[in-house]
């Protein structure tokens, strides 16, 4: 008997805690993806002041070329923004600019060999640029892709290659390139 | 007290003594208890030493002596069942003295016997017990790495501070882990999740292979292991212990203590502390950055144990902050690619206790409440209450000084109560009987500003279990349980708008919808399993040597929430993993053999297993997908068949009375039925020896260890392409993140030295060289083997007391 006594106990304990739980938890929040990066946006000006916007954007994935003409020199601004919520973009390059100790883009090319140094207004750490303003210079004709990176805490900054510069890669992402003489 | 009837008795029992002239008319009365249960001991014998003044206790455990002149007395109580108590008495005036005897003393001695060594839980299945103690003596390493000595039981490690047991492959939610009668309940789904435990404040460790113990759960498929305090001594005493750890690698220590006070009337009070502290551990060629290890972990226990009835009442906290290897974190594929064809981590820098980003941070608290009581009929009524809070943190490296803010913070609250009845006999049958409700409650905190790995959900589950043994002789027993659980997941969980019209949820599911905010749809996945499971098994005995166990164990797992709803980035690997909302439960078969030699001067066993498991639950690389980091493999969970089979090997021979030899294997055979592959991460070929010197006179002892794996050559294959640009060209490379690392071994030396050996204190020094050889290796169940090699040379000394 008294057991059955006990076991009713626990019966009523059980229901006493699901009564307490049976309401259904609260709606979650939405997460706001903060580090997020949607878009890739290249700014290229030629020296006579023309200039070709190259917009990379993860949901369209598009494939905008961008053209070059062989040994003349290109000032190429780079930015990464957050668009997620399009009524207020976030300009995720100011964080880079920010971390600038911590940061490097670089651009890797394939089948196309283009010269990349630090522009003059780049953002600097020390001596070393960051490569988010940069000159470009094609020294021959070709089509092909560059890869842009931006590289978290690199740890060979004036390494030549992606795999000598080492760090952990926050964007790659690859653009056609062409270069005409 | 009952007047009359106590007059009727003090006449009938009692007896005067009026030699003396003087006035003696004091008295002295009382009631003479049982101190277990409190029940009256009747017909004890109550007198004063050196007169003949006696007195019988009646019905009530009363008794009375008139009549007696002031003065010093020795007071006898006899009883035929009870230890004689004996007592020293001034009696000025009269008074009442009451006294609690120990009653059954000869059945409650059994009871405290059988009850001191852990009681087997199936007696059809084999079981491996260690005792703590002997695992702390084998280094400081987690509770989960001193099961390696135990065949067919392995680790999957994640670096050297986390690691998980595994069991004939299995891991996760396929084993489950229970302290002092609950199961432990953190985040163990993950690989890369360590159980919140620290394996100090048990006395015992037992680890049974398949879900044979029912009494805890029949979802268990690979086994289960039982953490267990020993039943305390119903005595005054006081005693502890205490071990100091310092190790070479990683440049700490451990440092354990508890103490434990007991008393006669069966009060116990425990109190136990851990502390850990580790720098970088260092590889035989290099170091491993960012590795370091803390944790601070402390418990209280207390309770009343009566031998017929008691409670108990416990609290633990456990909190851990694990480094993880630096040159582990990786953003993308091109970044796994170099570090796998690297030799060395691409980050080492100088030694330090600092513990960065990447890292996790673990936080387990358990409160609970356990009452028993044993009938007349030597039946055991049990019940409990159990709470857990477990906050789990992980850690990377962001930008925007985000670093600080956890990119993973679940917090996971479980509510337990267990009923159950046991030791119920009819004839040569015995039976128990239970039942367990459980809560569950997992908040994943939005503000880590990245999309939740698991969802916010409730987890409800109510489980009953019946088990029954048959047992005749002492050279037969047939058992049989059952056990039917329903579990319900009732989660809220934000999908993608473009996954979940992908996935065709919409179509499916389309019930589970709330509501669309922007690109995602919030949605309430509620799901319902029943899962029955069920075990069977003889064990007999041939000879007074040999015995053969055999067992049938069918046990069904509802999947968990990581299978189920994971959605998102897993950093170490470089994948994305999507759960399944289509997944059923999970339902294996699995038969268990065992014969073994348990006396005489080589002692063996032999333990195949064959099972099948019908949709098992997987992970498995489907397609690419592209991201800003370049394109990324898609890990997606499925089911299939398996089948397994494997043996377990363990012998021990005694080649004198100094030399102990001791040798075991084990092997595991995983196939994936319907795709016709070999299951990921199943444990090579592995053996050990150890050889133990002890000399005949002499307080030391030396033991020498080798262990062998092979390399594991049944894999599957995930590996998968990245393009590179190499030299001015865009080349394909493949990622091999499939092929297992070749076989190893390692050396381990121990030596103690016995420094006092006293009743009062027991003091021991060891010294400890792990990896002796320095020798590299990489270990197939080591994630980071990815990344670096294990570690080197670390040497060790212990110094232990008992008091």
């Amino acid at each position: 008997m008294k057991n059955i006594q006990n076991l009713f106990k626990i019966k009523i304990m059980v229901l006493a805690i699901s009564l307490v739980y049976s309401c259904s938890k609260d709606d979650p929040d939405a997460v706001n993806q903060q580090e997020y990066i949607s878009n890739v946006v290249l700014k290229v000006q030629s020296s006579d002041g023309s200039s070709q916007t190259v917009n990379w954007d993860i949901s369209e994935q598009n494939t905008q070329s961008i053209n070059l003409k062989a040994n003349s020199d290109y000032k190429v601004e780079v930015s990464f923004l957050n668009n997620s919520d399009p009524s207020d973009i976030d300009d995720v390059t100011l964080e880079v600019i920010e971390e600038a100790d911590q940061h490097q883009v670089f651009y890797e090319f394939a089948s196309v060999s283009v010269d990349v140094t630090s522009a003059s207004d780049d953002v600097k750490d020390g001596s070393r640029g960051v490569l988010i303003k940069s000159i470009w210079n094609a020294s021959a004709s070709g089509a092909g892709t560059v890869r842009v990176y931006l590289i978290h805490q690199p740890t060979n900054y004036s390494g030549t290659t992606r795999e000598d510069i080492g760090g952990f890669n926050d964007v790659s992402i690859d653009i056609p390139i062409t270069i005409t003489d | 007290m009952n007047r009359p009837l106590f007059q009727i008795f003090f006449l009938s029992l009692s007896w005067f003594n009026l030699i003396n002239g003087q006035t003696c008319n004091l008295s002295l009365e009382g009631t003479i208890t049982d101190l277990h249960d409190r029940s009256p001991i009747i017909g004890a014998l109550v007198k004063l030493e050196g007169t003949n003044y006696f007195s019988q206790t009646d019905f009530d455990g009363n008794y009375q002596l008139e009549g007696l002149c002031p003065g010093k007395y020795q007071i006898i109580i006899l009883h035929p069942e009870c230890p004689t108590v004996k007592k020293r008495i001034n009696i000025q005036t009269s008074q009442v003295n009451n006294f609690d005897l120990e009653h059954h003393i000869n059945e409650l001695e059994e009871i405290i016997l059988s009850e001191k060594r852990i009681s087997k839980l199936r007696k059809s299945v084999q079981e491996v017990s260690l005792d703590i103690g002997d695992i702390n003596s084998y280094g400081s390493n987690t509770m989960v790495e001193a099961l390696s000595y135990i065949s067919g039981a392995s680790v999957l490690k994640t670096g050297n501070g986390i690691a998980k047991p595994a069991i004939h492959g299995m891991y996760g939610s396929r084993v489950g882990i229970v302290t002092d009668d609950f199961r432990q309940h953190d985040q163990e789904w993950g690989p890369d999740h360590a159980p919140n435990i620290d394996f100090n404040s048990f006395e015992t460790i037992q680890l049974i292979k398949g879900a044979a113990a029912l009494k805890y759960g029949g979802d268990t498929s690979g086994g289960l292991i039982i953490l267990s305090s020993s039943r305390k001594q119903l005595k005054d005493s006081l005693y502890g212990n205490s071990n100091l750890i310092l190790e070479s690698n990683g440049k700490g220590g451990k440092i354990t203590s508890m103490l434990e006070k007991t008393y006669s009337n069966g009060f116990f009070v425990n109190g136990q502390f851990t502390a850990k502290q580790f720098g970088d551990f260092h590889a035989p060629r290099y170091l491993l950055s960012n590795t370091g290890l803390r944790e601070a972990d402390f418990s209280i226990k207390l309770g009343k144990d009566k031998i017929v009835s008691g409670w108990k009442f416990g609290y633990s906290s456990y909190a851990v902050e694990t480094g993880i290897l630096k040159g582990a974190h990786i953003g993308n594929v091109e970044d796994l690619f170099y570090s796998l064809n690297s030799d060395e981590p691409r980050v080492i820098e100088d030694f330090s206790y600092q513990i960065g980003a990447p890292k996790q941070q673990g936080k387990h608290q358990k409160i609970s409440f356990s009452y028993f009581n044993l009938f007349k009929n030597q039946s055991k009524f049990e019940w409990g209450y159990n709470f857990q809070v477990n906050d789990r943190k992980e850690f990377d490296v962001r930008r925007g000084g985000r670093t600080e803010i956890p990119a993973i913070d679940l917090v996971l609250k479980t509510h337990n109560i267990i009923g159950s009845l046991s030791g119920i006999n009819i004839e040569n049958w015995t039976f128990e009987l239970g039942i367990n409700g459980l809560l569950q409650d997992n908040f994943s905190d939005p503000n880590t500003g990245i999309k939740r790995l698991i969802p916010d959900y409730l987890k409800y589950e109510a489980g009953a279990y019946v088990l029954g043994n048959f047992q005749k002789s002492n050279f037969f027993i047939w058992e049989w349980g059952m056990r039917l659980d329903q579990i319900v997941i009732d989660a809220k969980k934000y999908y993608d708008l473009s996954v979940w019209s992908e996935r065709n949820y919409s179509v499916v599911f389309s019930d589970f919808e709330m509501q669309k905010t922007g690109s995602q749809i919030l949605t309430n996945p509620k799901l319902f399993f029943l899962n029955f499971s069920a075990q069977t098994g003889i064990s007999s005995k041939i000879g007074d040597r040999f015995k053969i166990n055999a067992s049938y164990v069918l046990s069904q797992r509802a999947p968990n929430a990581s299978e189920l709803f994971s959605d998102g980035l897993h950093h170490s690997i470089a994948a994305i993993e999507y759960g399944s909302l289509s997944l059923q439960k999970e339902i294996s078969h699995k038969l268990l053999f065992s014969i073994s030699k348990e006396k005489g001067s080589i002692i063996w066993s032999f333990e195949p297993f064959i099972s099948k498991v019908y949709d098992y639950i997987y992970i498995e690389p489907t397609r690419l997908e592209q991201t800003i980091r370049g394109a990324f493999p898609v890990w997606e969970y499925n089911a299939t068949d398996v089948f397994l089979t494997g043996i377990d090997f363990t012998s021990s021979l005694s080649i004198n009375r100094e030399f102990k030899f001791d040798l075991g294997a084990s092997y595991t055979y995983a196939q994936d039925l319907q795709n016709k592959n070999p299951l990921i991460l199943i444990p090579p070929l592995n053996s050990y020896q150890k050889l133990k010197y002890t000399p005949r006179e002499g307080k030391w002892d030396f033991e020498i260890v080798h262990h062998l794996n092979a390399r594991q050559k049944r894999f599957p294959n995930s590996n998968f392409q990245v393009n590179l640009i190499q030299e001015g060209q865009l080349v394909s490379e493949t990622v091999d993140i499939s092929t297992p690392p070749p076989g190893f071994q390692r050396l381990d030396l121990y030596f103690s030295y016995n420094l006092k050996n006293r009743s009062s204190l027991k003091s021991q020094i060891r010294i400890i060289a792990q990896n002796l050889t320095n020798s590299e290796y990489r270990d197939y169940l080591n994630r980071m083997r990815f990344y670096s090699a294990d570690l080197g040379r670390n040497l060790q000394v212990q110094l232990n007391f008992k008091y």
